[in-house]
């Protein structure tokens, strides 16, 4: 095994599209088994990767390049003026991601097998997820900058084809064009900021980049300009206010696709791209800034939105793209072993999290919290282990979720004491609206009767990657402890091993974790206080301020506000020229310009009028001007 | 490439003339007969071109290749030695065009088979664009160049105003009067350079060489970028582009947009930047200026247009922006960017085309509103307009990002700003587009649209042979860029990477 293999890595799930994308119809249960198994290779290369990995620490060789062995030239003009190689790059950062994106895959994949069975479109479903983990793998093993914005688009490509997935739908249509078009406004500027920074480095590899810049190679205003362009491209990408909008609309897709792309891999993205860019952000502290108080400000808002949402996928969307700004805040303080730590067991609980919301719609065919109530009793399995997930997503000592955040926050206790207050009151909400989650779902009395009759566990094939799931949510945390990354052959823990130029040692600090965790009890509390039973009190929250529920519940009306632009400024706009060109540049511009010789034709026609004393009298009168000019020039 | 594959640019020339002629000497009801000589000849086009584009070398140090010269008229009144020639060879450029122009003829040709109304002479006119586009790529003689150029402008009249749909009169004659009112200036820009160079002879490759002062370069550079630009659908002079291709038949609408309006932009190159580059220069913010207006221009009104041949139209004149903003960088890597774009949007447009004439033909209905769900009934036509969508909105790996990418780059290098725009413009690009297809393709099947069949395998065939295009260039451009920017660098003197 060797660095080499990553290429392989990107070649498997590709030469599966592309046999799917033109062939499913005629495979038979529409090639699924191709993609459960190309998914494990994918896995267990990904596994050996990472194993792999750990001998460049004991070798002490630090940022080992995979590159050469599978670079090839893609564009290269002026001999390396303007040069696009593709390439493999494998560090830690990338390690992680390769982990993720790879586990959480073949789950979906042996999920969806039994998830999306007698679907219309099967095998064209698998094709998708196929390209999708194709252009995953490309995007986190991406050399260059201009290689990752290739991929970053085909995620998006695939994202956009999944979410529409069911495009008879009219909403899954809409859906997919608005994740397209917002994500789009993010590229812009991503593509932007990639070319800006060509454009004083001359290069699109990242190491170069980040050599250029921390020997000073930019203007530090320029410099700043070009991440936050950058920056933009993940701010789109990751949902982080102000282009959170789509997520939330993204919940139209098949439900394992909700785990997969906009959980745990593509959604994480952005976190990602600035992670790769961390010390060309270091460079530009004004930048880090915005990254995170953009983080802050869509961790607090997203949990708000959560709170109210009655559809459990939607609950989920919204603190997805909380979680994620927990991350940009680790990021924003520079802290990309935390941020990346954070994304690892987010990751592993929030797909949990959506392939339970996945295993009771497919039982009840119904999504709305407000329809559901006591299926522990018919959904043994998918109860207990979307109560592992609850329990890590809310933060409570020893499950995953716990290590993360507690990691976030005490990097906020030090680094940024505002974002420390404003993450621990996210933290008690993101309690608060997961406990309301789960005993609406879970417990109280069935509201309607029909779905819950019918309800019962699904096969092997969905409770499979519940219970494997379940099991990192509880242990995928302990990661961070030196013994255990040591144990797996890494120099350390995750915090020792990602990110090497500013390693740090886990310490576990029990006054600090004490208060979090009774942080997360106490939101837990609430949560029970006003959701147990017929949850009257909620009910009665919601009458003692309507504005404000209205107000969460229309989230914040920022979707009102795009759509008014769009349709008053972007479609006037586009009124405003379509009649200018109407009427200005046809209208008097063409057809007037054949109209006014038309017109000149008419009138002068009459000077031909057929009458010799006219032209007589033309005559005499031009021979006399002649006459008359001849004798002046004498 | 050899001089001996100047026979070859030769035969591609001369092969649809024959072909028309042929045409001419078949009864019209020899359908049969009919589609032979079309299928075969549109085929032998196909793989020349396929031929000369592989054979060309961009490694040599020559950048015109397959040279071939014949003195036709020299040594007589105004004519010095070698004054008029028949004189073919390509450079890079001209190689990238000359496969266009055979990837999409044979596409067309597939496509119009299906044309009931005077089969034989709607062919005979389309053959004769075809040669006059081939003429104008290959020629090295300027007055052959104006020629070709004419003989594939003049038959677009009697193809749109005869075989084309709703106001086909009104847009074969805009069409045709802003053309030939274009053709004035390129004229006069012509006889300047004759002029000018005072070497008694239109040989291209001569007229590269001589001396232009320039004081005359500044004033005819713009004379023939009008010219020219206006068969390019240069803004503001595009606007018979949305007009005529909405009312041509559906091969015309591909060979215009996807060949002809090429053949403009070609020409400000050949005439325009490797004659007369200190003008180039000097006029270069001017064509940037008018390429980033055009581009977001074309995509604004693309917004609002119901008619899906308009919105195609208007998306052209954007895209076409780019090529001129492009050209006007005046670095190797923008102007690159222009010759990509005009391949990709080449073979994009020409399946919008092709595709929007599939469905028009049955339900002889365009207007966006009127339709939803398409892709329930029309599933492989709804997956070929997805990709053509996705090309022209610039997605990675396919053909159109390669192109735009160049052409940002190249703006960002001169202009950050205009850059900037350009990207921005991508955006509008997905949104109109988006709206399109969430419209037409998907949501609930629209039952009145029942009788509506999917592609036929003419048209399947055809729409392939352009995806595969697209998908070739966006994955591996290499081959383009390489032929494309050497020649730039090497032809064009004082022009910056």
């Amino acid at each position: 095994m060797s660095m080499a293999m990553a290429g392989i890595l990107i070649a498997i799930p590709a030469s599966i599209f592309v046999l799917l994308a033109l062939t499913w119809k005629m495979l038979p249960r529409g090639g699924d088994f191709l993609v459960v198994l190309g998914f494990l290779a994918v896995w267990l290369l990904g596994l050996g990767i990472a194993a792999d990995f750990t001998k460049y620490f004991h070798e002490g060789v630090f940022a080992p390049n995979g590159a050469n062995a599978f670079a090839f030239d893609w564009i290269n003009i002026g001999d390396g003026l303007f040069h696009i190689q593709f390439s493999t790059w494998v560090d830690s950062i990338t390690v992680v991601m390769i982990v993720v994106v790879t586990t959480v895959a073949l789950m979906v994949a042996i999920y969806s097998t039994g998830y999306m069975r007698g679907e219309e479109r099967y095998g064209w479903y698998f094709a998708a997820l196929s390209l999708f983990v194709t252009a995953m793998l490309t995007l986190v093993l991406s050399g260059n900058l201009l290689q990752l914005y290739f991929a970053w688009e085909g995620v998006g490509l695939a994202s956009f084809l999944l979410i529409g997935f069911y495009w008879e739908r009219q909403s899954a249509a809409e859906a997919a064009k608005k994740a397209f078009i917002t994500t789009r406004v993010g590229d812009v500027g991503l593509l932007i900021g990639i070319v800006l920074l060509w454009r004083e480095a001359g290069t699109f590899d990242i190491q170069q980049i980040i050599e250029f810049a921390e020997h000073g190679g930019f203007n530090s205003t320029y410099l700043t300009v070009s991440m936050l362009f950058l920056f933009l491209g993940a701010v789109g990408k990751s949902a982080q206010f102000p282009l959170h909008v789509w997520l939330p609309d993204a919940m139209e897709g098949p439900t394992p696709v909700s785990a997969l792309i906009h959980a745990a891999t593509m959604v994480v993205a952005g976190v990602y791209l600035v992670a790769r860019m961390m010390p060309v952000f270091d460079v530009v502290p004004a930048a880090r800034e915005v990254v995170l108080y953009t983080g802050l400000i869509t961790a607090v808002m997203a949990a708000t939105m959560g709170l109210v949402s009655n559809d459990i996928k939607r609950v989920l969307a919204f603190s997805t793209v909380s979680q994620l700004g927990f991350m940009f805040v680790a990021l924003g303080m520079g802290a990309v072993g935390v941020a990346m730590f954070h994304l690892l067991t987010h990751a592993f609980f929030k797909a949990l999290l959506f392939l339970g919301s996945g295993s009771v719609i497919h039982a009840t065919h119904e999504q709305t919290v407000e329809h559901l109530g006591g299926l522990r009793k018919k959904l043994p399995i998918t109860t207990w282990t979307f109560c592992i997930g609850s329990l890590a997503l809310a933060g409570v000592i020893p499950f995953a979720g716990f290590w993360s955040k507690d990691e976030i926050l005490h990097t906020a206790m030090h680094d940024a004491p505002f974002a420390y207050v404003v993450l621990a009151a996210t933290a008690i909400l993101t309690a608060i609206y997961t406990t309301r989650v789960v005993l609406l779902t879970f417990w109280g009395e069935p509201k309607d009767h029909h779905a819950y009759e019918h309800a019962h566990e699904s096969g092997w094939t969905m409770a499979g990657p519940l219970v494997f799931l379940s099991i990192l949510a509880v242990f995928s945390g302990f990661v961070v402890f030196h013994s255990v990354g040591a144990a797996l052959g890494f120099p350390g823990g995750i915090l020792e091993t990602v990110y090497t130029e500013e390693p740090e040692l886990f310490h576990f600090d029990p006054v600090f974790a004490a208060t979090a965790v009774g942080m997360s009890l106490a939101g837990i509390g609430i949560g029970f206080a006003y959701w147990w039973g017929d949850a009257q009190r909620a009910v009665r929250a919601r009458a003692w301020a309507p504005e404000l529920h209205a107000l969460l519940v229309n989230r914040y009306y920022i979707d009102d506000l795009y759509q008014g632009i769009i349709d008053r400024v972007v479609l006037g706009l586009g009124g405003i020229v379509a009649a200018f060109e109407r009427h200005v540049v046809n209208e008097s511009g063409v057809d007037g310009g054949s109209q006014l010789i038309g017109w000149f034709g008419m009138r002068l026609k009459f000077l031909q009028t057929g009458r010799i004393p006219n032209y007589a009298l033309a005559m005499a009168v031009g021979v006399v001007v002649l006459a008359v000019m001849a004798f002046r020039s004498a | 490439m050899s001089t001996s594959d100047g026979y070859i640019l030769l035969i591609l020339t001369g092969l649809p003339f024959v072909a028309a002629l042929l045409l001419m000497l078949t009864p019209s009801r020899e359908r049969t007969a009919i589609i032979a000589i079309t299928g075969l000849s549109s085929f032998v086009m196909f793989a020349l071109s396929v031929y000369v584009f592989q054979r060309y070398d961009w490694r040599s140090t020559e950048q015109f290749q397959g040279v071939l010269a014949w003195d036709w008229l020299q040594n007589v009144g105004f004519l010095g030695e070698h004054g008029i020639q028949i004189k073919v060879g390509i450079d890079g450029i001209a190689a990238s065009m000359v496969l266009l122009t055979g990837i999409i003829v044979m596409a067309g040709t597939w496509v119009s088979w299906k044309v009931r109304q005077r089969t034989k002479d709607f062919f005979i006119l389309l053959y004769i664009v075809v040669g006059g586009v081939y003429g104008t790529f290959v020629s090295l003689d300027l007055f052959f160049f104006f020629l070709m150029y004419e003989t594939a402008v003049l038959p677009m009249y009697m193809l749109i105003a005869i075989w084309g749909s709703t106001r086909k009169e009104y847009g074969a004659m805009k069409l045709m009067m802003m053309l030939v009112a274009a053709s004035i200036l390129i004229f006069t820009g012509i006889f300047a350079i004759f002029t000018e160079a005072n070497i008694g002879s239109f040989d291209l490759t001569r007229l590269y060489t001589a001396h232009y002062s320039r004081e005359m370069q500044i004033i005819f550079f713009p004379m023939i970028a009008l010219g020219c630009g206006t068969l390019g659908g240069m803004f503001p002079f595009h606007s018979w582009s949305p007009d005529g291709h909405a009312s041509a038949p559906t091969a015309v609408s591909m060979v215009h947009a996807g060949v002809l309006m090429k053949v403009g932009a070609f020409a400000i190159i050949r005439l325009g930047i490797q004659i007369l580059p200190e003008g180039a220069q000097f006029w270069g913010p001017a064509l940037i200026t008018v390429g980033i207006t055009a581009a977001l221009y074309g995509a604004i009104s693309a917004l609002r247009q119901t008619d899906l041949k308009l919105m195609s139209g208007f998306s052209s004149v954007s895209h076409m922006g780019y090529v001129f903003m492009g050209l006007g960088t005046m670095n190797v890597i923008g102007m690159t960017g222009s010759v990509l774009q005009m391949f990709a949007h080449g073979v994009m447009t020409a399946l919008f085309f092709l595709l929007i004439g599939a469905m028009y033909d049955q339900s002889h209905n365009r207007d966006i509103p009127n339709f939803s769900g398409l892709a329930h009934r029309m599933p492989m036509w709804a997956i070929f307009f997805v990709i053509g969508s996705l090309a022209s909105l610039g997605l990675p790996g396919l053909s159109g990002f390669v192109a735009e990418l160049h052409i940002f780059v190249g703006a960002f290098r001169a202009y950050p700003i205009v850059g900037g725009l350009a990207v921005l413009t991508a955006a509008i690009t997905a949104t109109y587009l988006l709206r399109m297809m969430s419209q037409m393709f998907f949501g609930e099947f629209n039952t009145r649209w029942d009788m509506l069949r999917d592609v036929t395998w003419a048209e399947r065939a055809g729409a392939t042979v352009l995806v595969l295009s697209i998908l070739a260039m966006g994955l591996w451009p290499s081959p383009w860029v390489e032929r494309i920017s050497t020649t730039l660098a090497q032809t064009i003197p004082g022009v910056s990477l």
